[in-house]
């Protein structure tokens, strides 16, 4: 009955959750995209729904929730209805691979690297599909040069992530993240620095895959509209929308898993560190966050914004007091790091896309094909070799 | 060679990413929420005109001199009077002013003998209709009126 549970009860309840909270997770890291764009061109961003727009990601759930349902008259009505789905369902699909915690996590499949990589050329499929049956030019040629860049810099990403597999020896997700333990450095910065370049050359393919800015060509909307999802609208462009961010995540997780250390603390084998960064840091994280919610919550003069910034630092200061109890903490500090890296990554693509112009499309298959894809051969050359040596 | 070692560890493009990470400052932030934060207005600006009038004992302060009138590049404003015999001065019947032709020069404000004519702060002048734009005696004096709203 025990291992009936284990082995059906839980993956089953993770899907389920995973399923429900990561809308609203994408809602919220949209919501932190948007502000975090403002504060790059100093403006104030959301500030009508809720406390500072806490409350727009629901807002705007609803709104495209109720929204018409419109198909165009001369699109393929089948492919249509099937292309944001795909996208979606692979996109969520490689979500059950990615080692959240030590024990959490959907499956821990002995080639989960592999399912990821293989679910997001699927994943492709959604994109291309979407712009074909819409019948529209402009969706045409977003998805074709969707189809061209994820193609090339798939390669790229492929190099560098078979990098990281030669050093980890193992496709198992937690397998990577327990090498990385074993080999007490994280896989970025090992074979004597060596392996910093397949993780840049990763970090760059990983924006060009999940079509963010400066790789946006196959959306981008001073040439094409919108691209690929020009005739989409209300549910269905959701779902492309919760598609791409959940790309995001899952890029982002791949890098932290293949290259940060995964849900590991950093320096993990250093004892005297343990307290600092297990308790100290993430209780002072949140309990900054609670405090700077209080500040806000003073300077807001409408009641019910009041009221949701009260309950958002009573939140984010249980969250604090939660990480000094030993029992919790030991449950929930592999999650903590796991998304505290990710939200990095995350915040360095909204960077990203704050800082750097479009690429024109000559220039974006430039890079690809001679530099990313050459200094990723080579980078797996050269630390293939050195790992030769070093056996 | 310098060229090319900036290129290959890609130091214009961290470069940028400065940048943009240090205006993050929530202090230069620019942009205000306007219905409800007012922007402070330079002390010399030139809005809405007003008719001033004397706070002792209510009347204008306009002698209808038509100074204003005259000095006016757009020609909108006029000035009506009439002789107030028992007194023997003029005194100001009708002061209109078109500030939909407006540019706000302020030759006016400069030409007026008692500053009965002044231009404001006040820079909300927007209203539904053409008519609307041309303010009446009763407006300059007391201001504008804008619709209440409520949401």
């Amino acid at each position: 009955m025990e291992a009936l549970l284990a082995t059906y009860l839980k993956p089953l309840v993770m899907t389920a959750v995973i399923i429900l909270l990561f809308p609203l997770i994408a809602g919220y890291i949209t919501l932190a995209e948007r502000k975090v764009l403002a504060d790059f061109q100093v403006r104030l961003g959301l500030m009508r729904v809720g406390p500072y727009g806490f409350l727009q990601p629901i807002a705007d759930a609803v709104k495209l929730l109720l929204k018409e349902d419109i198909v165009p008259s001369a699109a393929d009505r089948w492919i249509f209805w099937l292309a944001p789905v795909l996208s979606t369902v692979t996109a969520l699909t490689a979500f059950s691979v990615l080692p959240l915690g030590p024990n959490l996590q959907v499956a821990d499949v002995n080639i989960g690297l592999l399912v990821i990589l293989s679910l997001s050329s699927v994943g492709i499929l959604g994109t291309i599909l979407g712009g074909w049956a819409s019948n529209s030019h402009y969706s045409l040629l977003g998805s074709l040069r969707s189809a061209a860049q994820m193609v090339s810099y798939e390669v790229a990403m492929g190099f560098a992530i078979v990098s990281g597999l030669m050093v980890a020896g193992t496709l198992s997700m937690q397998g990577i993240v327990k090498a990385q333990f074993d080999r007490q450095i994280w896989f970025a910065f090992s074979n004597y620095g060596l392996m910093f370049i397949p993780f840049v050359t990763y970090s760059i393919a990983a924006v060009a895959e999940t079509n963010r800015a400066p790789f946006d060509l196959p959306e981008a909307e001073s040439e094409l509209v919108a691209g690929f999802h020009t005739e989409y609208s209300g549910f269905r462009w959701a779902l492309y929308f919760l598609a791409e961010y959940a790309n995001m995540f899952v890029v982002s997780s791949i890098a932290v898993t293949l290259f940060l250390g995964g849900w590991l603390r950093p320096f993990a084998n250093i004892e005297a560190l343990r307290h600092p960064l297990d308790f100290a840091f993430p209780a002072g994280l949140f309990g900054l966050i609670g405090v700077g919610c209080a500040i806000g919550m003073r300077r807001r003069t409408v009641a019910v914004d009041k009221g949701i910034m009260a309950v958002l630092a009573m939140a984010m200061l249980g969250a604090a007091a939660a990480f000094l109890v030993p029992m919790i903490n030991a449950a929930i500090i592999g999650p903590f790091w796991f998304l505290f890296k990710v939200s990095v990554i995350l915040y360095c693509f909204i960077w990203y896309r704050g800082t750097f112009p479009r690429f024109r499309y000559d220039q974006l298959m430039r890079v690809g094909w001679k530099y990313m894809i050459p200094i990723g051969m080579g980078a797996l050359i050269v630390n293939g070799l050195v790992l030769l040596k070093a056996r | 060679m310098k060229k090319f070692l900036r290129a290959v560890f890609l130091v214009d493009l961290i470069e940028g990413l400065w940048v943009t990470f240090r205006n993050q400052k929530p202090s230069l932030i620019y942009t205000e929420q306007y219905p409800a934060e007012r922007p402070k207005v330079a002390e010399r600006y030139r809005g809405a005109p007003r008719l001033n009038i004397n706070p002792d004992n209510g009347e204008t302060l306009c002698i209808a001199c038509n100074l204003c009138a005259l000095a006016c590049p757009e020609r909108l404003i006029v000035v009506t009077s009439e002789r107030n015999e028992e007194t023997r001065r003029k005194e100001l019947t009708t002061f209109t002013y078109d500030t939909s032709r407006c540019m706000f020069c302020g030759l006016c404000e400069d030409a007026c003998p008692v500053d009965a004519l002044e231009l404001t702060q006040d820079f909300e002048l927007a209203t539904y209709t053409r008519e609307g734009q041309i303010w009446d005696r009763q407006m300059l004096e007391e201001g504008p009126r804008p619709t209440q709203y409520t949401h």
